[in-house]
Formats: structure tokens, C-alpha cells, sequence
């Protein structure tokens, strides 16, 4: 399916807005609202607010989450913001500071 | 090398070719029906109703050229009036506005430096001034 | 970079810069600026309302915004661009539409030294202060696109895209051109395709630039009084 990849050696200052899934490589600071899925690979840097479906984190987000699905955030992830989302995967070694709010 | 001063009027049938030829360096106007292929040296303008085309090894120098329409395989400098197509082949180099509602075409190679005001829109989404919504399309 | 490929998907919208070292293609929507190392390509149906630099750009599709590249600017059957159009090679299909100012990297010089003589005259007394400065600092990102003076880089004035923006301040700043100028060919790839155009400072004042002149170049045209004080400093 056609989904946005921002690549490693890329930077977007600005805001993303997609209906498709969005997969963060590189670095983007601003904004994120995506209709699908969002992955943030590892070695990505988000220094945005980030809204979507399902989100997967292996990578950096500074910045508040809100997800339609889950969230899961895998080892080596390191998340600062809020997550508000339906159900929420913490895995040993991913790191997290924020608050939780599975208020759906 | 032939020299010409003043006016050159080229052939008035539509059929007539007419042609400036490598040796040839004319200097003034030029004015003519038909079509006009320059191989030579032209200082001066050119009003054609034809194509003209200026081959390698060819030059024009004008404040204004007017043409149906121009291919460019050598040099040429000044104000391009046309109503057809400017054509800048590989290893041309042109030089001048394009006025007169020309489409421009440029060969890999061809060296250009002017305006061109094609008459087109953009698509509807472009004309909107940015931070429209973008869920505004779909 | 080279591997790594960005794409913008079709129903994606990015707002603001994309910067990088990467190529980046573009099938949704981009508002802002791209300035990337690698390749720029807009998809058919991909639309810019943005300025697109990049070492080699291809557009299909329709593009409000100037398009700029260290390499080449391949314009296809379909693309629509309203914005200038700036590259050493530029190539335009029949079937592609332009409106703007379209310069590739040399132009012919007859007119330059037509040009050159009132120019030269007037330019003169700062030539010599305003070249002595350029030439150093200039020469070595001229080198590559040949530095005959393009006359067309007179005109070209019109559209720089944002990062010149710099220059063109300084620009305007008189006394502080020169300083900016120094800095200038550390700027981005964006300099080269502009370098040609914008490196004869004999013709410089002649250009008598409308809009916002290229970089570099009008640091020395319009800093040439101030370079004429200050001495080559």
C-alpha cells in the first residue's frame, strides 16, 4: 500500500498530515496526525505532538501521543509526552515519562 | 562574406524557404512570409510569419524576434516573440524573453536564460493560498 | 545518503521545511520548502506549493514555487510549473508548461560584453574593490559551472528562493555584504547553479537587478558602495 517513509537522512519542520501510514526514519519536529498506522523506526527523532491509528515506537518522541488503536512502545523506544490510546505496550527497555490515559 | 545592410525581405510565398547561409552576415531587419533558416550572422530584428530556424553555427542578434514559431540550434539573443513553440536544441544558447505565447521546449543541453509566461492553470489545489485544510480533497 | 529515499505518499500532506540528505519523492502534497542533497522527483500527480532544491529534480507534476538543483532540472510531459527554473542543464519537454524566469547554468555572452562596456564604466571604481574581494573567497564554487558572465543572470534576479534570503539581506545591508558574501559560498548547494550568473562583477551594476539580486552578486552590486568604504575589509 502507498505509505509516506521519512528517511533517515531526511528532516521535516513542519506538520504532517496523511490518510495513509507514516513511517519515520529520520526527523521530524512539528506536527504528526496520521488516518493509519505510525511507526517511528528506531534511530527516528519526533519532537512533535503525534496522532494516529496503531503507533509503533522504536525511536524517539518527545511530545504528546494520541493513537484511535494502541500504542506500543518497543525496546529502545524513548517516549516524553502523554499517551492518551485505547490500549498501551510498554516492552522492557523502552523507556517512557508521561501520563497514560486509556479513557477511550 | 557577404555583407548586407539595411532590409532583407525574404521570400512571400508560404512555400518560399529562405535561407542566410554560413558565410552570410546581415545587418538590420528582416522581415518576411515564410519561412527563413539563418546559418549565418544576423544583427538586427527578425519578423517572420514562418518558422525560423537558426541552425549550429548560427546567430541572431535582436531586440525583437517575432516568428510562428523558433528551433534553436545556435545563438540566439533578444526578445522572442512567438506564438508556437521555442525549441532550444542540445548545444544551443538562447537568450531572451519569450513573449508572444510560446510554449518552450529545452533539449538536455541547450542553454537558456529568459522568461516564459505559458498561458496554463495550476491545479485548484495550488491556487488556494497555503494552510488550507488538507483533508479539504479527499 | 544516496540509498535512503523519503516518500511523500499520495495522501500526504507535509507543511513546512524537508531538508536532508536524501532523495525525497513526492506523489501527495508538499507546502513549504524542500531543500534536499539528493534527488527531488514530484510525481504526476504530486503537488508543490513550495521551492524544491535538490542535486538532480524531475517534475511531472505541478509545481507553484521555484525549482533549483546543483545538477539538473528535468521538466516532463504533464509537469506544470509556476516559479523559476534554475540549473547548470534544464530540459523541458514539449507537453511540460512553464511560467517564470528559466535559466540554465551558462547563457551566451555576446550580450554580456555588450553589457560589459557601460557596466565596466560605471562598475569600475568599485570593481576593482568589489572583484578583489569576490574573487577569493568566490573562486573555488565558480569553478565548476563555467564563470563566463551569463548577462541572463541579470534578469535572474526576479525569483531566488528562500535561502538566498540571507544573501539578499545582506545584500541590501550595505557595509555587512561583504562580510555575508565570505560566507555565502559555504551556503548551500543552491549557490552553484546562481554562481555563473552572479559571478561577473563587471556587469554586476548593470544588472540594475528588480527583484532581490543572486547571491553573492548582489552582495557586490548593491555592497559595492559599501565595499568601496570599506575597503575590501
Amino acid at each position: 500500500m502507498a505509505s509516506t517513509v521519512i528517511g533517515a537522512g531526511i528532516t521535516i519542520d513542519g506538520e504532517i498530515t496523511s490518510d495513509e501510514d507514516v513511517v519515520v526514519q529520520g526527523t521530524v519536529r512539528g506536527k504528526l496526525t496520521a488516518r493509519d498506522g505510525v511507526t517511528v523506526e528506531p534511530g527516528a527523532v519526533v519532537e512533535a505532538d503525534v496522532s494516529g491509528g496503531p503507533l509503533t515506537v522504536a525511536g524517539s518522541i518527545t511530545g504528546n501521543i494520541t493513537s484511535t488503536d494502541r500504542v506500543d512502545l518497543q525496546p529502545g523506544a524513548k517516549v516524553i509526552g502523554n499517551v492518551k490510546a485505547a490500549r498501551i505496550t510498554i516492552s522492557d527497555g523502552a523507556q517512557f515519562k508521561g501520563n497514560v490515559d486509556m479513557d477511550v | 562574406m557577404a555583407q548586407t545592410r539595411s532590409s532583407a525581405r525574404s521570400g512571400s510565398s508560404g512555400a518560399g524557404e529562405a535561407r542566410i547561409g554560413a558565410g552570410a552576415r546581415v545587418r538590420g531587419r528582416i522581415a518576411g512570409d515564410g519561412a527563413l533558416t539563418v546559418e549565418g550572422h544576423v544583427e538586427g530584428d527578425v519578423a517572420l510569419r514562418g518558422e525560423l530556424t537558426v541552425a549550429e553555427g548560427g546567430e541572431i542578434h535582436a531586440d525583437t524576434i517575432e516568428a510562428e514559431a523558433l528551433v534553436v540550434s545556435g545563438v540566439v539573443e533578444g526578445e522572442l516573440r512567438v506564438s508556437g513553440v521555442v525549441r532550444a536544441m542540445a548545444g544551443s544558447r538562447v537568450r531572451g524573453n519569450v513573449t508572444g505565447g510560446a510554449s518552450l521546449a529545452l533539449d538536455d543541453g541547450a542553454q537558456f536564460a529568459g522568461r516564459i509566461d505559458a498561458e496554463f492553470d495550476l491545479p485548484a489545489e495550488l491556487l488556494e493560498s497555503s494552510g488550507g485544510s488538507p483533508g479539504r480533497r479527499r | 545518503m544516496n540509498g535512503d529515499v523519503a516518500t511523500i505518499g499520495r495522501g500526504t500532506v507535509v507543511r513546512g521545511r524537508i531538508t536532508g540528505a536524501a532523495n525525497l519523492e513526492i506523489l501527495g502534497r508538499v507546502e513549504g520548502e524542500v531543500e534536499v542533497d539528493g534527488d527531488v522527483v514530484l510525481d504526476a500527480r504530486g503537488l508543490a506549493a513550495a521551492s524544491l532544491s535538490g542535486r538532480r529534480v524531475t517534475i511531472r507534476g505541478a509545481v507553484r514555487g521555484d525549482l533549483v538543483a546543483t545538477e539538473s532540472i528535468v521538466l516532463e510531459d504533464g509537469a506544470r510549473v509556476v516559479g523559476d527554473v534554475r540549473a547548470p542543464r534544464v530540459a523541458i519537454a514539449t507537453g511540460a508548461l512553464v511560467r517564470g524566469y528559466v535559466q540554465t547554468g551558462d547563457a551566451p555572452a555576446a550580450s554580456s560584453t555588450a553589457r560589459a562596456r557601460p557596466a565596466a564604466s560605471a562598475a569600475t571604481p568599485r570593481a576593482a574593490n568589489v572583484s578583489a574581494t569576490a574573487s577569493a573567497p568566490r573562486t573555488p564554487p565558480r569553478a565548476a559551472p563555467a564563470p563566463v558572465p551569463s548577462p541572463a543572470a541579470r534578469p535572474a534576479p526576479s525569483a531566488p528562493a528562500r535561502p538566498v534570503a540571507t544573501a539578499i539581506a545582506g545584500s541590501h545591508a550595505a557595509p555587512s555584504s561583504n562580510g555575508s558574501q565570505a560566507s555565502q559560498p559555504s551556503q548551500t548547494e543552491r549557490t552553484p547553479p546562481r554562481a555563473p550568473s552572479a559571478h561577473a562583477p563587471v556587469h554586476a551594476p548593470a544588472a540594475a537587478p528588480k527583484g532581490p539580486p543572486p547571491p553573492v552578486m548582489p552582495a557586490l552590486k548593491k555592497g559595492a558602495k559599501g565595499a568601496m568604504s570599506k575597503k575590501r575589509a
